[in-house]
Order: structure tokens, then C-alpha cells, then sequence
């Protein structure tokens, strides 16, 4: 049986695949994605809506009063508010430079783990400790064990170095902050790291070692072009962790100048003590827009993520 | 693939052994202010509350005096049993949530699953005081203040997203073929999931498990606002262990190090997992 | 067993221009192995999985038996495949492997056993059955995802460049297993490969793709001696089928020597508008004292045959063309010789479609009067 098939050049409407087939697949498709998608609207953009409500009205908790439409008056007073000026100062210190020195120091410990010594095992195991403790614990004993101006070791070590005991956590709070979550935050950015690392294929390290470069310039030229994607996960998640801080600034400081940050501020204006639903909504807000304006140009970082998945 | 053995020929000795030794120096440093608080956890409270010294009482005051009942205030057993309940039942409910989300934007893609993805992580970018005060209205309301359910509802809520995002990046790792050779040998979704996506996807699995273990275990802010009264959580427990009155530093510590063992010794039982899971698909 | 056929099938990638298969419309006979032949690109696997039901339909469909399968899902279109990689399932044994769709399809377990042992004594893997694929060779894997989709009785087999990633040697081996495997159970076949030399010793017929468009379907000899355009004419045979382009007027030639054709093709050029191409394949091609000078490049000598390359001037410039000799030949590389055409010479229009063929020969310019 021998039929040769001429090359079809020509455009016949050949029958269409039936509609309703294509159109069930792409909700079969969505199914399973659903549970997990509305409980997060649920849970998340609820609490949004009620917040933009409520950041329209004058509302005073404790003592109760009522609940009164004040429209965009919030948001007035808000950039009068130098309290609150300084709270985004200080939420960019404790966002930024804990994020880069985390990152740079995190980064330095993988590679000092990337090679095989006597003992890794437990030396990685100590540098990952600190990400796994409490912060609440981390705060509490960097005040008091640590950075005390009277019995803290850090002091006891400048004593012995011949210089003047300082109290940290009073006179340098947002420095006392930043330590803290940078000790917290560099095993974060230690495991992606190394992650990076392991997954670096080796073939082009050797060809580079046979084409006869510098340990420093292979790192450079190839091994940090590889880890970029790894860097800029670790910033990413570490930024949107690090800008909600609140547990070490709620007991180390418990707010006050140089360690509140926006959260903090938020808190304090609402059910830390001051009540004014109101207000405290209004500043939540302007938060959310910022975020989303951050969250944009992170978006952008995100894609390049993405798309560089799609293309690979 | 063994990077180890890179530096193996022609590198001097001296150097791979002065980066061992600096390892070893690094990581003592680093982990001393860990290693002081177990210490002070041993010394009675005029010792640890001086300059410091190695006067240890090799003895279990410090802890037996933490967790003994505290009469109406929260217990160490209360608080325990709270934590224990909440982290594993939000991290059960997130893992049951996240893994069919993650098959719809992994393995039979949604068309919009980028879109979808950074919805999900967009839920994070809003700070968590920003959604407390309807929540805590809401509770009020709903009568859920003081309760276990609360914070695993809540926990399950911040955890989800990051779930959702590692699971989808070690599913997508997973040869396409494999999915397709047990679509056409008849598996539908829970068959595929079992026989192929779930064993092969193990250890990226647990990476993420444990992820939401140590952010579920270690919140705080949720925990201390909704449940001030009843239904605390540890770390709400560690907190109660400063005194205004008094020196505190050596219960503290017994308490801190109470408060921090469970998630240490998952972490360090895991580490190496976690770590392989990360590289071998938290990114590509 | 069922015959298949596509219907004006066509697949378009969202996001390209193109579709990656071009209505093709393709009937195969129940129990025949049709193998599906390109370069890559040819849509050749996008076909074989729009078969499958991996890869939807944007227009045309696709029928197995007498069924219109265009809509229905993998699982339930009485197929199995055979993947490059193999695909099999890490974690299961061989046994489990192969009685996974059967499992999936609730047959009992008795059968299920009963019938993975009875393919696992056709394709020697029994001493395996409780091993892990990461413990077999690559070859003993290769059978495994064989086992796995004979042992299903399908009415169709797919198999994606099943031999692919064996070595060469095991390759060769394996086609006839896989030649003879197809025969004696005479379920309907449809093999993608890009290896046009395992299309030729395989398939009953060979569909030839090029670039989603289905170029000629036919048994192999005919594609051989009959190609329908130049390249199906350049595709298929190894080594290559000679080309040489033509000029655009005066009578044909190669080099400085003229191409005499017999009437009817001599005839086709004539009528045909703009130049067309010449095709000969290396066995026609005589090296010695013919009327077309050429340099020797290299000499391949595989010890049963010989191929010969050469090189010409043809249009001003060098054109490569290869010989196949029967040794012994003596010549070596730089030697100059002269060509001459002895056997079937195609005739290639324009448009790249064939016009005519038939014996041919070659002569010094104006050697002969013309009549």
C-alpha cells in the first residue's frame, strides 16, 4: 500500500477542535491552584478592605467611641506627623544595610564552607545556628548579655582593649538593632549561597583552571555571575522579611527614637497604646502603596527570575 | 560532581588549612553569644549578673525554677503544648494547600501562573501590622481571641506563600517526561502526585516544611497581640521571664534555651537537606 | 490495533509565527510502523505527541480506529510510548514500572504480575524485575520502557527516539530486536527519529517533515529512487545526494562539461522558469577519465566500499561532490582526475520539486554536434 502525500500548501478550514474541551481543560487546570488561592484572598485581602475603610474614618478604641467619617483627613495629617518621617528613615536603615551586610558576610562564610575541611559538618552547623533561634530570644540576649553596658561581654572585650564601656542599646540603638538581625539574617543568606555554589557546574570552573586563571578570578568573572540569581532571591526574601521587623525592636528598645520603625510606629499608634484605629489605618495604607511601589520594581528582579527559568 | 575535590591538585597545603583554621574561628566567634547564653542558663543570678565569668553551678535550678507552674500567668507546659499544636497543624494545613497550588502552576501550568506567583508573594510585601487591627476586630468578633485556632489559621497565612513559591520551583525541576509518562499510563492527579512528584520531590518538600517550621515556631507579634491571656505560644512565654524586679539574665537564659531547642535541632538534623533542596531547584 | 490517521492536523506554539505542524494529513494502516523523519524542527515529536494527546490541536483531527480521539485525554486513548530518556519512574522497581498504567487502570493483580512477567520474558529483563532503574545499563533501561508499553497491549505504540541515547553499536542491535518485536505482535506503530538510516531499515513507510510540513510519505525504496523534492532527495541516503545548481539559461552543466538528458527531461528544463537543480546520488558518479576535471580531497576507506571526495569548479566557485568507489581505488588527495555520470540523474525545478528523472551522462563542452 503505497499512497505518496503531496506537501499541503493550501488553507482549507479544516474542522476546529471543539471549544468546550479547551475551555474545561483550563479550569481542570485551575482547580487544584484554588483552595490554596482563596484561603490567602480571604485571609489577606479582607483585612486590606476593612483597613482602607477604616482609614477613613476618626476612630478611638479605648475608651470606645465612635466610629466617625472623616474621609481623607487621616491621610492629611499624616505628612505632618515627623514621627512618622522618622519611622521611614529608620524602617530603611533596618531594611537595607542588615539586607547587604547580611549578604556580604553570608556570603563570605559559604565560600569559606565550600571547601572541604576537617570538621565542616559542624562548622556549618554552628553558623547556621543563630537563623533558628528565636528573635525574641535574639533580641533579649544581645540587650543582656551582650551589648549590657554593665556585665555585657562586648563591653568587657573593649575593656580589655583599653576602651571606655558603651551602652549599646540606649545610646546606638539602631546600631544595636542592625547587629542583631545582621547575626540572624547572614545564615539565611549563608544556605542560599552555598546553595549557589554547589549548583555552579563544575566544567566550566576546571576549563577555566586549565585556561590558567586566578582562584580570585574565576570567582569573579564566573562564580559570581552564577550566584546572582541566588544573591537577588536572598535580598528579595530577606527585604520582605526585614522590613516587618518587630520582635527585636519590641523588646530590646520597645520603640522610642532611632529604633521605630514603620511597623513599630503602626503598632504604637494603634493597639500599643494608642488606639486611634483610625489613623493607624491610614499610615497601614500608605505603607501597602509603598510596598507595591517597591514591590514593582522588585517585580521586575522577580521576572528576570522567572524568565530566566522559562528560557533555560 | 564533586566540587571538593577542585582543590584538590597543586594547591598548597598551608592555604586549605589556614581556611579551615579560619573557619573554625569564624564560626566560634559567631556562635559564642549562643554559647554564653547556654552558659549563663547554669549559673545562679548574682553570677551571671556580673562581669563576665565561667562560674558554673552544673545543676538545673535555672530550668526547674522556668517551668514550674507560674500560677495564672502562662506555664512553660501551656506554652509548649500551644507552640507544638500550632506549628505542626499550620504546617500540615500549608503543605496540604501548597502542593496542589504548586502541581497548578508547576507541572500543568496555569496560563497565568506568573501572575499568580507574584500574587502569592505579594501578600507578604504587606506588613503584618497592616492586616492586625481588622484581624484582631475580627477575632473579637468571631470570639476567637485566646485560641489555638487563631494562630494557626494566621500561621498558615504567612507561610503559605513561601511555600507555595519553593514548592513550585523544585516541581518545576521534575522531568517533564515522568509527568507524562504517568499521565498516559492513567494517573490522574493524586496518582501522579504519589507515584511521582511527591517521592522524587522529597527532599525539596522538607527543605520547605522546615522553613515553616522556624517562622511558625519563632512568631511572636501575632501570638503576643491575639493571644495575650491563653493560648500563648513560646516565644510570648520567654518574655514573661523578665522581671522588673530583681535580676532575671540566668532564668532567662534557661528559659531562652528551652524556648530555641526544638527548632535548633530540627534545623541542625536538616541542614544538609535543606541546603541540597535549595540547590537543586529553589532557583534555576 | 487500530489504524490512525491525522486529518489536516495542525499545532501552533502561542508566541510563534509558524506552526510547528502544518496540516498534515497522514493515514496509517493498522499494524504498520510508520516512522516520522526530520531534521529537528520538523515538528516530527509535536506530531507524534498531538497523537498522544501532550500537545492539543489548533485545527484539523486525529483518529485512532474509527474513534475521533482530537479531545479525549492521554490516559484514555489506548496508547503507550516509549520516551527518549525512558521516563521511568525512579522509585519504583522493574516490575513496578512496567505494571504501573496497568495498575492505574484497576487491572487485578494477578493478571497485572502474570503479565509483566510474561514481557519481561520477551524482552529478557526477568533476572531485573526487582531492581531500581539507577541499577541497570543504559540499554537494560531502553527495555524497560519498552516492556512498560508493550505490556499494556495498546492499540497504538509512540515512540519518541527510543534509541537515541544508546550507543552506536547497541543501537544498530536494538533496531532489529525492535523491527522484529513490532512484527510478531502487529500492533500499529508510529516512530520518531531524526536518524534517517534507522527510518530506512525500519519503517513499513517513512513520512519525511520538514519544518511542520509533510513532504512525502512512501516506502523507503521509493523515497530513495523517487524523491519528490530536493530535499527529501538530500534527506534521505548516506551520504548525500550530489547537488549541483544550474545555471539559469543555455544547455545544462556541471563545471565547464555539458549534461546531456534524455528527451522528456531535456524537454521539463526547457519549459521550466528559472534555474533548476541536478541531483545524482555517489554511486552514479565515476571517477577516471571523464570529461569533468576535479581535485581529490579525501579518501574514505570503510573497507567494504569506498567514498571518494571530490571537488570541482562549478559557477566560480568550489563544489564539493562524493563518489562511492569499490575498492581497490588508487588515488589520494591532490590527485586530479575526471569525472562522469553513469546511472539515474534527477531533475529538480525552481520550486525544488522533482521534474524528471532518468539516465544522463556528461561531455566536453561541444564535443558532439547537437541534433
Amino acid at each position: 500500500m503505497s499512497s505518496t502525500t503531496q506537501p499541503r500548501l493550501g488553507h482549507t478550514m479544516p474542522p476546529r477542535v471543539a471549544r468546550s474541551s479547551r475551555v474545561s481543560e483550563s479550569w481542570r487546570r485551575r482547580l487544584p491552584l484554588l483552595p490554596a488561592l482563596l484561603f490567602l484572598v480571604l485571609l489577606t485581602q479582607v483585612p486590606f478592605v476593612l483597613s482602607i475603610y477604616y482609614s477613613l474614618t476618626d476612630w478611638t478604641v479605648v475608651p470606645p467611641g465612635p466610629r466617625e467619617f472623616v474621609g481623607l483627613e487621616n491621610y492629611r495629617d499624616l505628612f505632618s506627623d515627623e514621627f512618622f518621617g522618622d519611622a521611614i528613615v529608620t524602617s530603611i536603615q533596618l531594611t537595607v544595610f542588615p539586607v547587604i551586610a547580611a549578604l556580604v558576610l553570608g556570603t563570605a562564610f559559604a565560600l569559606l564552607l565550600d571547601r572541604k575541611f576537617f570538621g565542616r559538618g559542624i562548622v556549618r552547623t554552628l553558623l547556621i545556628t543563630p537563623f533558628l533561634l528565636v528573635p525574641v530570644v535574639i533580641g533579649l540576649i544581645w540587650k543582656n548579655q551582650m551589648f549590657s553596658g554593665l556585665y555585657g561581654v562586648v563591653n568587657w572585650v573593649i575593656e580589655k582593649l583599653g576602651g571606655t564601656p558603651v551602652e549599646f542599646v540606649s545610646e546606638h540603638p539602631t546600631l544595636s538593632i542592625i547587629v542583631t538581625l545582621v547575626w540572624q539574617w547572614t545564615p539565611f543568606m549563608m544556605i542560599i549561597i552555598l546553595a549557589g555554589l554547589q549548583s555552579q557546574p563544575s566544567d566550566v570552573v576546571e576549563a577555566a583552571k586549565v585556561d590558567g586563571a586566578a582562584p580570585f578570578a574565576i570567582f569573579r568573572q564566573l562564580t559570581l555571575g552564577h550566584l546572582r540569581p541566588y544573591m537577588e532571591l536572598g535580598v528579595l526574601l530577606g527585604a520582605i522579611y526585614l522590613i516587618q521587623v518587630y520582635d527585636q525592636i519590641a523588646v530590646m528598645t520597645g520603640g522610642g527614637p532611632g529604633s521605630t520603625n514603620v511597623p513599630y510606629y503602626v503598632f504604637q499608634r494603634s493597639i500599643g497604646g494608642g488606639w486611634q484605629f483610625g489613623e493607624a489605618s491610614a499610615y497601614s495604607i500608605v505603607v501597602v502603596l509603598a510596598s507595591i511601589v517597591i514591590a514593582t520594581f522588585a517585580l521586575r528582579v522577580l521576572s528576570r527570575l522567572l524568565k530566566g527559568e522559562a528560557a533555560a | 560532581m564533586n566540587r571538593d575535590e577542585l582543590s584538590a591538585v597543586g594547591e598548597r597545603r598551608w592555604v586549605n588549612a589556614a581556611l579551615g583554621v579560619l573557619a573554625w574561628v569564624t564560626a566560634l566567634v559567631f556562635f559564642f553569644p549562643v554559647l554564653w547564653m547556654v552558659l549563663n542558663s547554669f549559673k545562679t543570678e548574682a553570677n551571671a549578673n556580673a562581669t563576665p565569668n565561667l562560674d558554673i553551678d552544673l545543676n538545673l535550678d535555672r530550668y526547674r525554677e522556668v517551668t514550674e507552674s507560674a500560677g495564672g500567668l502562662l506555664s512553660f507546659g501551656e506554652a509548649f503544648m500551644n507552640s507544638v499544636v500550632v506549628v505542626l497543624a499550620s504546617t500540615v494545613i500549608v503543605l496540604a494547600l501548597a502542593i496542589p497550588a504548586a502541581y497548578a502552576l508547576a507541572v500543568k501550568p496555569v496560563v497565568k501562573w506568573r501572575d499568580v506567583l507574584f500574587f502569592f508573594i505579594s501578600t507578604k510585601f504587606l506588613p503584618v501590622v497592616a492586616s492586625i487591627l481588622p484581624i484582631w476586630i475580627l477575632a473579637r468578633e468571631l470570639d476567637l481571641l485566646n485560641t489555638q485556632a487563631v494562630l494557626i489559621v494566621l500561621y498558615t497565612a504567612i507561610n503559605l506563600p513561601l511555600a507555595v513559591w519553593m514548592l513550585r520551583s523544585f516541581f518545576a525541576e521534575i522531568p517533564r517526561e515522568l509527568i507524562e509518562a504517568a499521565e498516559i499510563d492513567g494517573a490522574r492527579l493524586r496518582g501522579q502526585l504519589t507515584s511521582v512528584i511527591l517521592p522524587i520531590a522529597a527532599p525539596g518538600i522538607a527543605a520547605t516544611a522546615l522553613l515553616c517550621v522556624i517562622f511558625a515556631w519563632n512568631e511572636f507579634f501575632y501570638a503576643v497581640q491575639l493571644n495575650p491571656v491563653e493560648g500563648s505560644t513560646v516565644p510570648v512565654w520567654v518574655t514573661t521571664n523578665i522581671s522588673t524586679r530583681g535580676e532575671f539574665l540566668a532564668k532567662l537564659s534557661a528559659a531562652s534555651v528551652l524556648a530555641c531547642i526544638p527548632v535548633v535541632l530540627a534545623g541542625w538534623i536538616a541542614q544538609k537537606r535543606m541546603i541540597r533542596g535549595l540547590a537543586m531547584g529553589a532557583i534555576k | 490495533m487500530a489504524a490512525v490517521s491525522y486529518v489536516e492536523a495542525t499545532r501552533t506554539y502561542p508566541g510563534t509565527d509558524s506552526p510547528a505542524v502544518d496540516t498534515l494529513s497522514l493515514d496509517i494502516a493498522d499494524g504498520e510502523l510508520l516512522v516520522l523523519v526530520g531534521p529537528s524542527g520538523s515538528g516530527k515529536s509535536t506530531a507524534l505527541r498531538m497523537l498522544a494527546g501532550l500537545e492539543p490541536l489548533d485545527a484539523g483531527t486525529v483518529h485512532i480506529g474509527d474513534r475521533d480521539v482530537t479531545s479525549v485525554r492521554p490516559r484514555d486513548r489506548d496508547i503507550a510510548m516509549v520516551f527518549q530518556n525512558y521516563a521511568l519512574y525512579p522509585q519504583l522497581s522493574v516490575a513496578e514500572n512496567m505494571g504501573f498504567a496497568l495498575k492505574q487502570h484497576g487491572v487485578p493483580k494477578l493478571e497485572r504480575t502474570a503479565r509483566v512477567r510474561e514481557t519481561a520474558r520477551i524482552l529478557d529483563l526477568e533476572p531485573f524485575l526487582d531492581r531500581k532503574p539507577k541499577q541497570l545499563s543504559g540499554g537494560q533501561r531502553q527495555r524497560v520502557a519498552m516492556g512498560r508499553a508493550i505490556v499494556r497491549q495498546p492499540a497504538v505504540y509512540l515512540m519518541d527516539e527510543p534509541l537515541s541515547n544508546l550507543d552506536a553499536k547497541l543501537r544498530v542491535q536494538t533496531r532489529t530486536e525492535v523491527v522484529e518485536l513490532q512484527a510478531r505482535l502487529g500492533v500499529t506503530t508510529v516512530y520518531v527519529t531524526h536518524d534517517q538510516v534507522e527510518a530506512m531499515t525500519m519503517g513499513h513507510r517513512v513520512a519525511v517533515l520538514k519544518d511542520g510540513v509533510l513532504q512525502q510519505c512512501d516506502v523507503p525504496s521509493t523515497l530513495y529512487h523517487q524523491p519528490i523534492n530536493i530535499f527529501v532527495a538530500g534527506f534521505i541516503g548516506s551520504p548525500a545526494m550530489n547537488l549541483v545548481g544550474m545555471r539559469e539559461d543555455g544547455p545544462p552543466r556541471i563545471g565547464e562539461a555539458e549534461l546531456t538528458l534524455d528527451a522528456a527531461a531535456g524537454g521539463a528544463l526547457a519549459n521550466g522558469g528559472g534555474p533548476g537543480t541536478v541531483g545524482f546520488r555517489p554511486e552514479a558518479l565515476l571517477i577516471g577519465d571523464g570529461p569533468l576535471p576535479a581535485r581529490i580531497r579525501t579518501v574514505e576507506d570503510l573497507g567494504s566500499e569506498m567514498f571518494v571526495h571530490v571537488a570541482i569548479e562549478h559557477g566560480g566557485a568550489d563544489l564539493p561532490l562524493i563518489a562511492k568507489v569499490k575498492p581497490p581505488f588508487e588515488g589520494s588527495p591532490g590527485d586530479r582526475v575526471g569525472l562522469q555520470i553513469e546511472g539515474t540523474t534527477h531533475l529538480f525545478g525552481a520550486d525544488g520539486e522533482r521534474i524528471a528523472s532518468g539516465p544522463a551522462a556528461l561531455r566536453s563542452p561541444g564535443a558532439l554536434s547537437h541534433s
